[in-house]
């Protein structure tokens, strides 16, 4: 179990203080409300896009290149604004948050990239610490926490090696280990196995399962079917700037199938 | 982590540009510690002149030797009155052809030098007493004329005056060439580590908490850039201080000084806030962007 990230210990971090909204934990994580989304006026990519996440959920989100994966997963960690519609996280309302809000949005969302987006000339322990250091939780704290997420991504004892100097599927995991070590209530996968081979791209999504199993929930953008074949999961088909809701997963393609 | 070690993180990761905006800014700052070093003695020289009050006391030709001795008893009896100092027409012209050996003034004869007295006094004279005492003196039939050195006074003051103006200026000016140097600094900095600020805005960073650590490198910059001219006028200071001043301190009869330090440690921080200000404007587009 990875420490303190059971469900029932999620304390959402939105609002500072101590204010806990105990509602909020029985309230869907994440609900898009007829969404829109255009960076070009005569293509949007999101057109009407509806869909709600409940708490400890693993979500596929599926569709060709340009279908908006990545667009929906922005709008999340509010890289992007919505056009039209809203976007409620753990009930609070993405787009109406100020910008001084906007990190706290942030320190509940663990997001990974296709590309890893890892400090290259820092070590791999000043890599993972980072969202804690914002965090301003103690030193000593820190080091036990980014040891215990070491050992939990399977890079125990890696710790002082430079991110530079580790393989993709090294990186990889770095970065989900960034991802998770603040325990956030949930985490976005941003095509995560993009840059990896088949038998890495696997690994990494066991990783995302061993993480979802302690109660976070995860949303994972991926064009790779053959990763929905492996475990019937919710997936979430994106077509024509909609969502087409697939809650007991794929049919698994056929033997050769693409 | 605090905000220190990750400013000295940054550094390290970018010692080369650092060192050289230290270089620069100090470079720009030189000129100001300069100005200020000759600020600082001018005005130690007026004060000088202020606090020792002095004046030529021009006798007529014929004056006996026993008018002078009277003239000097006198003075000497005179409250304020420090020191009297009979000076003949010969040690006159002796005194400034050793100053300066110019073809014209050898060829002078010993009359073109009146004989004097001169005269120091104690204490700051006011301009009130000074002109009192002048117009006693020159009630004296031995008495021909006096030269109260008001003039030089005023041309110090007004040199003074300059100076501070010019070191105003340069202090501007300085402050641009800060502000551009730290900016340009900042600049590549930012552009290499773009991928630490995005990840540190995508884990939850405040604004707040992104510019901190470039706020410290501006500040280490303008800082040392300062503390690197202090040292490097120094040094040059050092190195005049035996010969050139010696003649300045008896022409004078004032030993030049290296600025104070609390003129120092105000340069300093100065240099340090100026680096501030330059990275908090650098880092304002970016993080607005």
């Amino acid at each position: 179990m990875f420490p303190g990230s059971a469900g029932s210990s999620f304390r959402p971090l939105l609002r500072t203080g101590n204010r806990f909204d105990r509602d909020a934990a029985d309230r869907p994580v994440v609900v898009f409300e007829d969404v829109y989304k255009a960076f070009r006026s005569d293509s949007p990519v999101l057109r009407g896009f509806s869909l709600t996440i409940e708490r400890g959920e693993f979500v596929f989100v599926t569709g060709p290149s340009g279908s908006g994966k990545s667009t929906v997963l922005k709008l999340l960690y509010a890289a992007e604004n919505v056009d039209q519609g809203r976007i409620l996280f753990l009930g609070r309302e993405i787009g109406r948050l100020g910008a001084a809000s906007i990190p706290y949005l942030r320190r509940n969302i663990g997001v990974v990239f296709q590309d890893f987006k890892l400090v290259d000339n820092w070590t791999v322990s000043e890599n993972i610490a980072l969202p804690l250091e914002v965090l301003g939780l103690p030193e000593r704290l820190i080091q036990r926490r980014v040891g215990e997420t070491l050992e939990r991504v399977g890079l125990s004892g890696r710790g002082r090696d430079k991110a530079l100097a580790l393989s993709g599927g090294e990186r990889q995991r770095v970065s989900v280990a960034r991802a998770i070590v603040a325990e956030p209530a949930m985490i976005l996968a941003d095509e995560p196995t993009g840059n990896l081979d088949p038998q890495l791209a696997v690994d990494i999504l066991g990783l995302f399962e061993d993480i979802h199993a302690t109660g976070v929930t995860v949303l994972f953008a991926t064009h790779d079917r053959s990763l929905l074949d492996i475990r019937p999961r919710r997936v979430i088909v994106l077509d024509e700037g909609r969502a087409f809701d697939v809650p007991k997963g794929l049919e698994p393609a056929a033997e050769g199938a693409a | 982590m605090t905000t220190f070690d990750r400013a000295l993180r940054g550094i390290r990761s970018d010692l080369r540009a650092h060192l050289l905006s230290v270089f620069s800014v100090g470079v720009a700052f030189v000129c100001l510690v300069a100005t200020l070093l000759v600020v600082v003695n001018v005005s130690k020289v007026q004060d000088r002149w202020q606090s020792i009050g002095r004046l030529s006391v021009y006798l007529r030709p014929g004056t006996d030797e026993k008018q002078v001795t009277e003239l000097e008893t006198a003075l000497r009896g005179t409250t304020g009155i420090q020191k009297v100092r009979y000076l003949s027409s010969e040690s006159a012209r002796r005194e400034l052809l050793r100053e300066d050996s110019d073809e014209i003034l050898s060829g002078l004869p010993e009359q073109a030098f009146p004989a004097s007295l001169e005269v120091e006094t104690t204490e700051p004279a006011t301009a009130e007493r000074r002109q009192r005492l002048v117009t006693q003196l020159g009630t004296l039939p031995a008495v021909e004329s006096i030269e109260g050195y008001e003039n030089y006074g005023k041309k110090l003051s007004s040199a003074l005056v300059s100076g501070v103006s010019a070191a105003l200026v340069l202090a501007f000016v300085v402050l641009l060439a800060v502000i551009s140097v730290v900016s340009s600094t900042m600049r590549l900095s930012l552009q290499r580590r773009r991928l630490e600020i995005e990840v540190l805005r995508l884990v939850g960073a405040t604004d707040d908490y992104v510019r901190r650590p470039f706020l410290v490198e501006g500040l280490a910059q303008g800082a040392l850039g300062a503390l690197f001219a202090i040292f490097l006028v120094g040094v040059l200071y050092l190195l005049l201080h035996g010969t050139v001043f010696e003649q300045f301190s008896l022409l004078l009869g004032v030993s030049p000084s290296f600025l104070p330090l609390s003129l120092c440690l105000g340069l300093i921080l100065s240099g340090g806030c100026m680096g501030i200000f330059a990275a908090y404007i650098s880092l304002r587009k970016i993080l607005l962007a």
